[in-house]
C-alpha cells in the first residue's frame, strides 16, 4: 500500500502517474463491494440481533440506574440499586451464591459425562446410533414435563430413588427437592442428566476429527488406553473442550428454566438463582429497574468468566 | 488460533449479552407452585345456558342513541363464561352499548396485560384479576380514578376497599370469594364423628381431623393445599393485631404453622413434600375422598358440582362450614365468622375515548348490582353483592348443599383482603412465600424462617 496521500490536484510522481489512479480507484471499488457483500450476509442476523437484543441491552443499563414500573417514565436513581443489591438486599447474595454453588458443581459434572459419553459412544458398537438418540433425548424434551417426572422419581416418601435408597440400607435417604440442603444438588443432577447429550454431541463431532493415525502411532510406541487418552485425545479436544467450558459457564450462570419449574426457588430460598432474582423482582414485584441491576450484575459476571477462561486458554496455547 | 481470538472473543461477548437478556423470560410461564389468587378466578366449567338466554332478550325499540363498543380484558373465555354474562345481561339492558371480550392467558394475564398497556393498546374496560397488581397499574397512570362510582355503591356490595390506592378508588369489585371448610358428610358418619357445626376454632379443627384420621382407614382427615394462603391468609385475617403490610412483626404466624406441622408430623393431612413433589392436586383429593375436610375457596363449589357430575370427583354428601376461626369470639351462627378473600374487579383505562367513558362507568355500576350477582349465581358465581336474591340464586344450583349451615357459610361472613395494597405487597408475599416453602418442608424452624423473612421485608421497605 501506498503510504502518501496526495493533495487534490497536486501533481503525481512520474513513475505512477499512467496506473495509480484508475488500479486505485479499482481496488476501492472492490473493497467497497466486498465490505456491502460482507454486510449484507451478515444483515438479516445483525438486524435481528440489533432490534430484538442489543437495542433492549443497551436499554437495560439505562433502566438499571432507575425505578421503574415498565409503566410511565422511568425515575433516574443512579448507583442506588447497586448499592441496595451489595448491602441491603439478603436475597441477591443467596442467589449469588447459590448461582456458584450450582455453576461449580454442574459444570466439571456435565463436562466429565458429556466427554466419557462421546468417548463411549464414540466406537463402532452395535446399536451405537440408538444409545447416542438416547443419551440426547433429554435435551429435547420439554422442561416441565422433565420437572414433574424428576419431582416424582426424587420424591422423599414414595418416589422410586428413595425406594432403592432404602433398599439398599440407607435409613434416612434425602429430602431431594423439599429439602433445603438436598435441593440444589437435585437440581444439579436433573441438570447434568438433561444438558449432557448436547455437549456429548459436540465432543463427538469433536472426537471425529481427531485423525485415526495419531492413535495408531501411539499404539506403536506403545501408549495404553489410557495413555492414548490423556495423549492424543484431550490435545486433540482442546479447541472442542474450550468451546463447551465457555457455553456451560455462561450457561450455568444463568440457569432459570429448571430451577423455576422443579423448585421455583425453595424451599425456602435454597435454590435461588439469580435470574430467578430477576425474574421475581420484575414480573412478581414490578420493580423493573432493580431487576434490571441484577441483570447487569449477571452480564458482567458471565463477561468477567468468559475473558478469564480465554485468557487461560491463550496462554496454555502458548 | 491466536488470529482469531479476538473475534472469537467478539462473539463469545455476542453471545453472552444474548443469554444474559434471555435469562429472565425463559418458559417458566408453566409454573408448578400456582398461587391461591390465580385459582380464585379460574371459574369452573359451567353450562352457559343463562348466558345465552339473557342474550336472547329482544332488544328494545330505542334507535335514538348512537352505539357503543366497549372493549373489556378476559381470560380462558371458554372456560369462564363470568364475562359473557356480564357483557349479555348489560347489553339487554342497553342495547346500544356492546362490550367485546378480549382474550387473555390466564397465567400470563399481568404482563400480557402490562405490556398492552405499555404500548397504548389496552382494553377500554380492564379486568384486575390479582387486586395486588392495582398499585402498579395506578401509579402507572393507566387506571381512572372512579371514586365517585365507588361512592355510590350500595352498602351490600364487598371489596372496592381493595381497589383503593392513597385513598383514590381505582376498581369495583363484581366477584368475591371467600375461604370456607368443605366436608365429606359420608366419611364423618362412617367414622361416627359429628359434622361442623359453625362453633369450630382451629384447636378443634385439628382435634377433629386427628380422630378421623384414626377413624377412616386410608383417609386422612384433612388436606391443606401447598399454597401459602391456605395458612397464612386465616393468620394473616383472624389474628387481633395481625400487621401484613407493616412489615414489622410476623409472629402471628407461628400458631398457625405448629398446629399445621402437628397435623402433617401425625399423619392426618397429606405432606407438603408429598403434595409438591407428587403434583397433587385439591381437587383429586377432596373428590376423591382421600381427605374429609379442606379449607377451599368458595370456587370450588361449581368445581364439584361439576365435577360431581361429569364423575372426575365421586359422588358423596358433602357440606361447607364456616372456617375454623382465631378464638370462640367469632364462632357460632349467631356470630359473624372472620375469612379472607380477594375480589375480582372493573377498572376504566385512564386512557379510555372519552366519548365512551358515560357507557364504561355505567357498566361498572351495573357488574356490581343486584341484577348481574343474580345473573352470576347462576353460573356458580358468587357476586360481590351479598343479598338474598343472589344467595337464593346460588342455592338454585343443582347439587349444591342446601342445609342451613351451608347458606351460612356461604352469606355470612367478614371476608379480609389477602392482599391488602401496599406499593410492597407482593415483596411482602413473596418473601412470606419464601418463610412458607422452608416451614412447611421441614427444612427451617418457623421462628428462623420468620426471622428471615421479616430481615428480607424490612430490607424492601427500607
Amino acid at each position: 500500500m501506498s503510504t502518501t496521500a496526495l493533495p487534490e490536484g497536486a501533481p503525481a510522481p512520474a513513475s505512477q502517474v499512467p496506473k495509480a489512479p484508475s488500479q486505485r480507484k479499482r481496488r476501492s471499488k472492490l473493497r467497497l463491494r466486498n465490505t456491502l457483500m460482507g454486510w449484507s450476509f451478515i444483515a438479516p442476523n445483525f438486524v435481528g440481533f440489533a432490534v430484538i437484543t442489543l437495542v433492549p441491552i443497551i436499554a437495560l443499563f439505562y433502566y438499571s440506574c432507575t425505578k421503574w414500573g415498565a409503566l410511565g417514565d422511568a425515575q433516574w436513581l443512579g448507583l442506588d440499586n447497586f448499592e441496595k443489591l451489595f448491602t441491603r438486599d439478603p436475597r441477591f447474595k443467596t442467589a449469588l451464591w447459590n448461582t456458584l454453588y450450582y455453576t461449580a458443581l454442574h459444570m466439571p459434572l456435565t463436562l466429565a459425562a458429556s466427554l466419557g459419553l462421546a468417548v463411549l459412544l464414540n466406537r463402532k458398537l452395535r446399536g451405537v446410533a440408538f444409545f447416542r438418540t438416547a443419551a440426547f433425548f433429554p435435551y429435547i424434551t420439554s422442561i416441565v414435563a422433565i420437572a414433574i417426572v424428576w419431582n416424582l422419581l426424587l420424591s422423599p416418601d414414595y418416589g422410586p430413588v428413595n425406594q432403592i435408597l432404602r433398599f439398599l440400607g440407607v435409613d434416612n435417604p434425602p429430602g431431594w427437592t423439599v429439602s433445603a440442603t438436598w435441593a440444589m444438588p437435585a437440581i444439579i443432577l436433573v441438570g447434568t442428566w438433561r444438558e449432557m447429550g448436547y455437549y456429548m454431541l459436540l465432543f463427538l463431532a469433536g472426537l471425529q476429527t481427531i485423525p485415526p493415525e495419531l492413535y495408531e502411532a501411539a499404539k506403536l510406541d506403545g501408549a495404553g488406553a489410557v495413555k492414548r487418552f490423556w495423549h492424543v485425545t484431550m490435545p486433540c479436544l482442546r479447541p472442542t473442550t474450550f468451546f463447551v467450558t465457555v457455553m456451560l459457564t455462561i450457561g450455568s450462570m444463568k440457569v432459570f428454566d429448571l430451577v423455576f419449574v422443579m423448585t421455583a426457588g425453595g424451599p425456602g430460598r435454597s435454590t435461588m438463582v439469580i435470574s430467578q432474582l430477576i425474574w421475581q423482582q420484575a414480573f412478581v414485584e414490578g420493580d423493573y429497574g432493580y431487576a434490571s441491576a441484577i441483570a447487569v450484575v449477571l452480564f458482567f459476571l458471565c463477561l468477567l468468566f468468559t475473558i478469564i477462561q480465554f485468557m487461560v486458554n491463550r496462554r496454555s496455547n502458548k | 488460533m491466536k488470529k482469531t481470538s479476538p473475534i472469537a472473543l467478539l462473539g463469545v461477548l455476542a453471545m453472552a449479552l444474548t443469554m444474559t437478556a434471555c435469562g429472565g423470560d425463559g418458559d417458566g410461564t408453566s409454573t408448578s407452585g400456582a398461587s391461591s389468587t390465580e385459582a380464585t378466578t379460574e371459574a369452573p366449567p359451567t353450562d352457559t345456558a343463562t348466558a345465552e338466554e339473557t342474550s336472547d332478550v329482544p332488544e328494545e325499540t330505542e334507535p335514538a342513541e348512537e352505539p357503543i363498543v366497549l372493549s373489556m380484558s378476559g381470560w380462558s373465555l371458554e372456560t369462564t363464561p363470568e364475562f359473557q354474562v356480564l357483557a349479555d345481561a348489560f347489553h339487554a339492558a342497553n342495547p346500544n352499548v356492546t362490550v367485546e371480550l378480549r382474550e387473555y392467558d390466564p397465567n400470563d394475564y399481568e404482563t400480557l396485560m402490562l405490556a398492552d398497556m405499555s404500548s397504548g393498546s389496552a382494553t377500554d374496560i380492564i379486568t384486575i384479576k390479582q387486586a395486588k397488581f392495582t398499585t402498579q397499574w395506578a401509579e402507572g397512570g393507566q387506571l381512572m380514578d372512579i371514586s365517585d362510582i365507588v361512592s355510590g355503591l350500595p352498602a351490600n356490595v364487598s371489596g372496592a376497599g381493595s381497589y383503593t390506592v392513597s385513598g383514590v378508588n381505582y376498581g369495583v369489585p363484581y366477584r368475591q370469594d371467600s375461604w370456607v371448610l368443605f366436608y365429606n358428610k359420608d366419611l364423618f358418619d362412617q367414622a361416627g364423628v359429628a359434622t361442623p357445626d359453625g362453633t369450630w376454632t382451629w384447636d378443634k379443627y385439628a382435634e377433629v381431623a386427628k380422630e378421623l384420621a384414626s377413624k377412616l382407614d386410608g383417609v386422612k382427615g384433612t388436606y391443606e393445599h401447598s399454597w401459602q394462603s391456605t395458612l397464612q391468609g386465616f393468620a394473616q385475617a383472624q389474628t387481633p393485631g395481625a400487621d401484613l403490610a407493616g412489615g414489622q412483626d410476623y409472629s402471628y404466624l407461628k400458631p398457625y404453622y405448629e398446629r399445621v406441622l402437628d397435623l402433617q408430623d401425625s399423619g392426618a393431612q397429606e405432606t407438603y413434600a408429598n403434595i409438591t413433589t407428587n403434583s397433587l392436586t385439591y381437587q383429586a383429593n377432596f373428590g376423591k375422598q382421600s381427605a374429609a375436610m379442606m379449607a377451599m375457596g368458595s370456587w370450588y363449589v361449581a368445581t364439584l358440582i361439576s365435577q360431581q357430575a361429569s364423575g372426575d370427583a365421586d359422588t358423596f354428601n358433602w357440606g361447607i362450614a364456616p372456617v375454623p376461626q382465631y378464638d370462640e369470639s367469632t364462632t357460632g351462627t349467631d356470630k359473624v365468622p372472620v375469612t379472607f378473600g380477594d375480589p375480582t374487579g372493573l377498572a376504566i383505562n385512564a386512557n379510555i375515548d372519552p366519548a365512551k367513558l358515560d357507557a364504561a362507568k355505567a357498566f361498572l355500576q351495573f357488574a356490581a348490582s343486584e341484577e348481574a350477582g343474580v345473573a352470576l349465581a347462576g353460573i356458580g358465581i358468587l357476586s360481590s353483592v351479598a343479598s338474598d336474591a343472589v344467595t337464593e340464586a346460588y342455592f338454585a344450583q343443582s347439587g349444591i348443599p342446601t342445609d342451613d349451615l351451608s347458606k351460612f357459610a356461604i352469606g355470612t361472613h367478614e371476608t379480609k383482603p389477602e392482599n391488602p395494597q401496599s406499593p410492597y405487597i407482593a415483596a411482602i408475599q413473596s418473601a412470606l412465600g419464601e418463610a412458607h416453602t422452608a416451614i412447611m418442608s421441614e427444612s427451617s424452624s418457623i421462628d428462623d424462617a420468620i426471622a428471615m423473612a421479616t430481615e428480607t421485608i424490612q430490607a424492601e421497605l427500607g
